[in-house]
C-alpha cells in the first residue's frame, strides 16, 4: 500500500537534512535551559526569604498592615526601610541595567514603586512622625510626598495632592510658622470640588482617614509592555467619625484619590524603551517566520531537485541557513522580556481624608460611618470607635482605614 | 529552479534580528547620572538627594569650630553654660535633629577644653525627683540638698534647617541651608550665628524614570 500522501510543505520538511532537523530540535529545547542564578536574598526584619528587589515593596506593604493594627513601632521600622532606598537616587545599578535590556523583564529591577505609590511611603511615616510629636518631620515627609509626584507629563497634575499641601500648611501653623501659602495652594489644588477648612492649630485630635480599594497595575499591550492602571468603584465615597452620641460629627470627605493620581502621571522613561523591545520582539518574531519559510521552501526545491536527479544548487545549505537563523529568530524573540513591571503596593487604599478638631483630654467613643455616593451610611462598614485624647502639648493622631490589612 | 538565495538573504535577515537591540536608544543618560556635590553658588544641571551623614559631620565641625572662636566662649572669666533647643527641620528630608545637635556638643566638649559647660536639661525630671529624694532623707547626700544648684543658662543654641528642592524630567536639585545660633539667655541677643550650605543633584538610571 502506498503511504498517505503528505502535504507538500511537511514533505519540505521531511526532506530537511538530518543535521538540521537535530539542530531545530536543539534549538528548540534550549530557550527553557536558561536559569537565571539563585537572587541574593534580604535580611530584612521578619521577612526572610524576601528577594532584595522586593525589599521596599514588601516593607510597604507591611508597613501599611502594621499601622491598620495597631503596630505603630512596626509600622515605622519598615518605612524607614523603604524609604532609605526611596530617597535615593538609584545610578549605576546593574539590576536597573539588566531591566533596560532586552533579555530580562523590568520586574528584575529593584522595586521603588510609582509615583503614588512612594507618596503613600512618605505620607503614612509623616503621621507616624506627627504621632511621635514631631510636626517638622511630618512636614518633610508631607513635602517628600509632594516632590515625589512631582514632574508629571501634564503640569497640572505635578504635584497635586491637596492633603499633602494642606498638612504642610497645618504643620507650619502648628510650628508657629505662617502656613496660609501652603493652605491657599491646597485650595486651589482643590478648586470646586470642596472647601477646604481652615487651619485650626489649636486642634489637639488629628484624624486621618483612608478607604477604598487602591489602583490596580495591569499590563497591556500585545507583549504586556504597556503598564496600564485598573480603578476601581468602591461604594465608599465618603465617611465620618460621629462621637459623643451624635452631638459631634466630624465630616472626613475624600480629599485625594490614588486612582486619579495614577493615571495622571503620564509615561515614564521605561515606557519608551518597553516599547522599544516590544517593537524588537515584533520584529524578530516575523523575521524568524520569514526565514523559517523561505527555508521550507529552500528544502522543497532541494528535494523536486534530488528526485529530478539534479544537484541541490544551493538550495539545501540555504535551507539549513535560514533554518538555523528562523530558529535563532524564534529564541531571540521568545527570550525578548517587554511586560511592563506591575508588581504594586496591593494594600493601598483609593481615598485619603483628613479633619482636625479640638476634644477634652480623655477618653471619647463613638462610631466611625462610611458613606456611599448619596451620603447614606454603609451599615455593614460602620465601626465603634474609642479614642483617648492625651493631655498636655502633644497632638492625638488617629489613623482610622476600612481595609483590615 | 535554484532558489536566488545563498548568503545574502540571511545576512540581511541577521541584521534585520540584531538591529533593534538598542532598546535605550533615544533615551538621554539611560545608566543615569551619579549625584554630585557642588558649591552652593555653582549653577548645576538639577536636581539632587538628602541629608546625609557625612554633611551632618561637615556642617557640626564647622559650627563647633565657630562657635569657639566667639569672645564670649574663648574669653569669658568663667565657662558660659549653654542649653541646646531642639533643631527646627524646614526641609523635606525627615531626619534625626537631635544628631546635630549631639555632634556639636561632643564637639565643643572635646575641643573646648572646659571652656564651655552644657547643662542637661534632658534630665530635668530625673534630677528633681532625686533631689526631692535628697530632700526628704531617703537617700545620702554629699551636700545641702535644700540649696539650689541646677545651673541657669548663660546661652541657648540651636539650628535650623532649610531647604529647597527642584525636580524635572532632567534630574533633582536639593539645597540645604543649615544655621545655627546662640542666643544670650539674659538679653535675647543673637550673640552667634553660622550657616553652612550645600546643594547636591542628581539624574536616576532611566529604569525607575
Amino acid at each position: 500500500m502506498r503511504p498517505t500522501a503528505r502535504p507538500r510543505a511537511f514533505r519540505g520538511v521531511a526532506a530537511l537534512s538530518r543535521p538540521l532537523f537535530a539542530l531545530l530540535t536543539a534549538a528548540a529545547g534550549l530557550p527553557g535551559c536558561a536559569t537565571a542564578p539563585d537572587e541574593p536574598r534580604a535580611a530584612v526584619r521578619g521577612e526572610a526569604g524576601v528577594p532584595e528587589r522586593d525589599r521596599v515593596l514588601h516593607a510597604c506593604r507591611a508597613a501599611a498592615t502594621a499601622l491598620r493594627t495597631g503596630d505603630y513601632s512596626g509600622a515605622k521600622a519598615r518605612l524607614d526601610d523603604a524609604l532609605a532606598r526611596l530617597g535615593g537616587l538609584i545610578v549605576d545599578d546593574a539590576a536597573a541595567a539588566r531591566a533596560r535590556s532586552l533579555f530580562a523583564a523590568e520586574d528584575t529591577k529593584v522595586f521603588v514603586g510609582e509615583p503614588y505609590e512612594r507618596v503613600m511611603a512618605y505620607y503614612y511615616r509623616g503621621i507616624l512622625y506627627w504621632r511621635d510629636g514631631e510636626p517638622d518631620n511630618a512636614r518633610a515627609c508631607f513635602r517628600s510626598g509632594q516632590f515625589n509626584d512631582a514632574g508629571a507629563q501634564d503640569e497640572r497634575f505635578s504635584s497635586d495632592y491637596v492633603l499633602l499641601e494642606y498638612l504642610e500648611g497645618l504643620a507650619t501653623a502648628k510650628l508657629q510658622g505662617d502656613g496660609t501659602d501652603a493652605l491657599a495652594r491646597a485650595r486651589v489644588l482643590a478648586g470646586e470640588r470642596f472647601r477646604l477648612p481652615d487651619h485650626a492649630p489649636g486642634a489637639n485630635v488629628l484624624i486621618f482617614a483612608e478607604y477604598g480599594y487602591g489602583p490596580r497595575k495591569v499590563a497591556a499591550g500585545r507583549f504586556g509592555e504597556q503598564l496600564r492602571f485598573q480603578i476601581q468603584d468602591p461604594p465608599s465615597r465618603s465617611a465620618r467619625l460621629v462621637l459623643h452620641e451624635g452631638r459631634t460629627v466630624v465630616p472626613l470627605p475624600a480629599y485625594d484619590d490614588l486612582g486619579f493620581q495614577a493615571t495622571t502621571r503620564g509615561g515614564r522613561v521605561m515606557d519608551h524603551i518597553l516599547g522599544r523591545k516590544a517593537v524588537f520582539k515584533a520584529a524578530t518574531n516575523a523575521a524568524a517566520d520569514v526565514a523559517l519559510a523561505g527555508s521550507v521552501i529552500a528544502a522543497d526545491q532541494s528535494h523536486r531537485r534530488e528526485l529530478r536527479g539534479k544537484e541541490g544548487g544551493g538550495s539545501e545549505s540555504a535551507a539549513v541557513g535560514l533554518g538555523v537563523l528562523g530558529i535563532l529568530g524564534k529564541v531571540v524573540s521568545s527570550a525578548t522580556r517587554a511586560e511592563a513591571d506591575t508588581r504594586q503596593w496591593d494594600n493601598l487604599p483609593q481615598r485619603l481624608s483628613f479633619a482636625a478638631l479640638r476634644l477634652p483630654p480623655g477618653e471619647h467613643s463613638g462610631r466611625l460611618e462610611f458613606l456611599d455616593r448619596e451620603g447614606r451610611a454603609l451599615a455593614a462598614r460602620t465601626r465603634p470607635v474609642s479614642l483617648s485624647v492625651a493631655p498636655g502639648d502633644r497632638d492625638t493622631v488617629l489613623f482610622f482605614s476600612e481595609l483590615s490589612r | 529552479m535554484s532558489l536566488p538565495f545563498r548568503s545574502g538573504p540571511p545576512f540581511l535577515l541577521s541584521a534585520a534580528l540584531l538591529g533593534g537591540c538598542a532598546t535605550s536608544e533615544g533615551v538621554r543618560n539611560p545608566s543615569g547620572v551619579p549625584v554630585t556635590e557642588m558649591r552652593p553658588d555653582e549653577r548645576g544641571f538639577v536636581a539632587g538627594t538628602g541629608i546625609e551623614a557625612q554633611d551632618m559631620v561637615a556642617v557640626t565641625d564647622r559650627m563647633a569650630r565657630s562657635i569657639l572662636g566667639i569672645p564670649q566662649i574663648s574669653r569669658a572669666a568663667t565657662p558660659p553654660s549653654v542649653v541646646l533647643e531642639p533643631v527646627v527641620n524646614n526641609t523635606r528630608f525627615p531626619v534625626n535633629k537631635d544628631i546635630f545637635l549631639t555632634r556639636l556638643r561632643t564637639q565643643l566638649n572635646s575641643k573646648a577644653f572646659g571652656r564651655v559647660s552644657f547643662l542637661d536639661r534632658d534630665l530635668m525630671k530625673t534630677l528633681q525627683r532625686e533631689r526631692e529624694l535628697k530632700r526628704s532623707g531617703q537617700v545620702t547626700a554629699s551636700a545641702d540638698p535644700n540649696v539650689v544648684e541646677f545651673g541657669g543658662a548663660d546661652y541657648f543654641l540651636t539650628g535650623k534647617l532649610d531647604g529647597m528642592s527642584t525636580r524635572t524630567a532632567a534630574g533633582t536639585s536639593d539645597y540645604v541651608l543649615y544655621s545655627f545660633r546662640l542666643t544670650d539667655a539674659r538679653t535675647s541677643r543673637i550673640v552667634w550665628e553660622d550657616s553652612a550650605e550645600i546643594k547636591k543633584q542628581g539624574l536616576e538610571d532611566a529604569a525607575y524614570r
